[in-house]
């Protein structure tokens, strides 16, 4: 008799067991699959090892000028990034990328009409401009603050030394291998 | 292999004694930090965008990075984490103890507090894991020294909250007014084997810069005696006296103003700001470098 009450007693502590640990465990995230792929033994490199060092952008961009302060941010192998600061707020953040690390950046351009100084150019989402130099060179705008419009994004694009990153001397890329997203990268259309 | 970084961000608690801590420093920088929380929330917050899909986009890029050992951002993660485990090892084994036994007080006669030297050194090395994670994380950014220490001086949000604490909490409460100079002081009266013994220190050495203890230790005095004069000047500037973050500070934990002493070994262990905002300012790097990358 105490064994089946003790049997029963155990069938409901199993049974709540199961109840809370469904109740607390967490829905999967949506980055798992990519979490997975970035981690898993072999995964590729975020950064491609041909990827220009990002201090070879730093010329490129604009100077500080008009009230407007041009303050370094990051610089990290392929990639160079400043504020774009007045009056001690950020209006913008400035970017070079180099794609050869992420192909599908590239490629977005091809789906846009849309051209500034003479290169092909593409609004993605509603807050970032950007244009592809050389093929490869990706120069963006991306406002921090709702008064920097998307005319003021293509403005500060054309203030870039963009006819000397064209002259920048390319590293060949062997082979391009992308850090495989989980799905392809869809361009996201101005919204 | 650390966390998946969306689960660090994800996990950041909204309320708790750091996040308290934290917010007594609110009246010091008004308006430069808000406790952003959340992988996804940390994206519509620094990029303003709304749409799901370009948000997964973003998030797929920052992991990606996150994920490549090479890119510094995991190097960066150990540092901030282990620069507040390390400062408050000695003291969380006494506070595991005690919780849930006794009053507040009766815990903190448990808490020695740290020797003035010891305070010093926990401070100029903290200050130094900051510079190195920034290097970390943003490389060096510019073409010049110059540049690099405008990138620095630029310092907002919650980078800027933790330098505010840094100099609070392990400066100005348990070393007093002139916590700089005192510091430089000891500092520059210190050995090399009297270093290697501090338990701040062992716990990142292998990422400070300058070979062996003594090149360390070189590095450190510099790197403090470089920004000795912001430190003094944040503090005159938002003219804070001691007893204005100890008033604060003493509105939400129950201690008196004698006990004061013991107040910085007590915010020491159970106050991770550096892990906590460090966690934020990854993120939000991450994230910057991401939106602009895809």
């Amino acid at each position: 008799m105490a064994t089946m009450r003790y049997h029963k007693l155990l069938a409901v502590l199993t049974s709540l067991l199961f109840l809370v640990t469904a109740c607390t465990s967490n829905p999967p995230s949506r980055y798992e699959s990519i979490q997975q792929e970035t981690t898993q033994r072999g995964a590729p490199a975020a950064v491609a090892k041909e990827a220009e060092p990002g201090a070879s952008f730093n010329k490129f961009f604009p100077k500080s000028s008009n009230g407007y302060q041009v303050v370094p941010a990051q610089e990290k192998a392929g990639f160079a990034e400043y504020k774009l600061n007045r009056d001690g707020k950020t209006l913008a953040m400035l970017s070079v990328s180099d794609t050869a690390s992420l192909p599908a950046a590239a490629a977005k351009f091809q789906n846009s009409s849309l051209k500034i100084a003479g290169y092909p150019a593409f609004e993605q989402g509603s807050t970032a401009t950007a244009l592809l130099v050389s093929d490869r060179y990706q120069v963006k705008v991306l406002s921090r603050d709702p008064e920097f419009t998307a005319a003021d994004r293509a403005a500060w694009l054309e203030k870039f030394n963009l006819s000397g990153l064209a002259r920048l001397p390319q590293r060949p890329v062997s082979k391009l291998k992308e850090p495989a997203p989980s799905r392809p990268l869809q361009p996201v259309p101005a919204t | 292999m650390s966390k998946p970084i969306y689960e660090l961000v994800d996990e950041l608690p909204t309320g708790g004694l750091t996040v308290r801590a934290l917010r007594t420093l609110d009246v010091v920088i008004p308006g430069q930090w808000d406790n952003v929380v959340g992988f996804d929330n940390t994206i519509r917050a620094v990029t303003h965008e709304t749409d799901e899909a370009l948000i997964q986009q973003i998030g797929e890029r920052a992991v990606t990075l996150f994920n490549d050992k090479s890119q510094g951002y995991q190097r960066a993660l150990w540092l901030y984490e282990t620069v507040d485990s390390a400062s408050g090892a000695l003291g969380t084994a006494a506070l595991a103890n005690r919780i849930g036994q006794d009053t507040f007080l009766g815990f903190l006669k448990n808490l020695t507090p740290k020797p003035e030297k010891a305070q010093a050194i926990d401070l100029s090395v903290k200050l130094v894991a900051e510079l190195v994670a920034f290097c970390q994380i943003n490389g060096i950014p510019g073409d010049s020294m110059g540049d690099f220490l405008a990138a620095l001086a630029d310092y907002g949000g919650e980078s800027l909250m933790r330098m505010a604490a840094l100099v609070c909490f392990d400066g100005l409460v348990p070393l007093g007014p002139d916590f700089a100079a005192k510091a430089l002081e000891r500092l520059q009266q210190l050995t090399p084997s009297e270093l290697e013994k501090n338990q701040t220190f062992k716990g990142i050495r292998q990422l400070i810069p300058g070979g062996n203890a003594a090149g360390q230790l070189g590095f450190i005095s510099e790197s403090f005696a470089n920004t000795k004069g912001w430190m003094e000047n944040f503090v005159a500037s938002k003219h804070l006296t001691q007893g204005d973050i100890l008033n604060k500070l003493t509105n939400f934990i129950e201690v008196s103003r004698d006990r004061v002493d013991y107040l910085g070994a007590f915010l020491d262990i159970s106050v991770k700001y550096y892990r906590h905002t460090g966690i934020q300012t990854l993120a939000r790097r991450l994230v910057e470098r991401a939106v602009a990358e895809i």
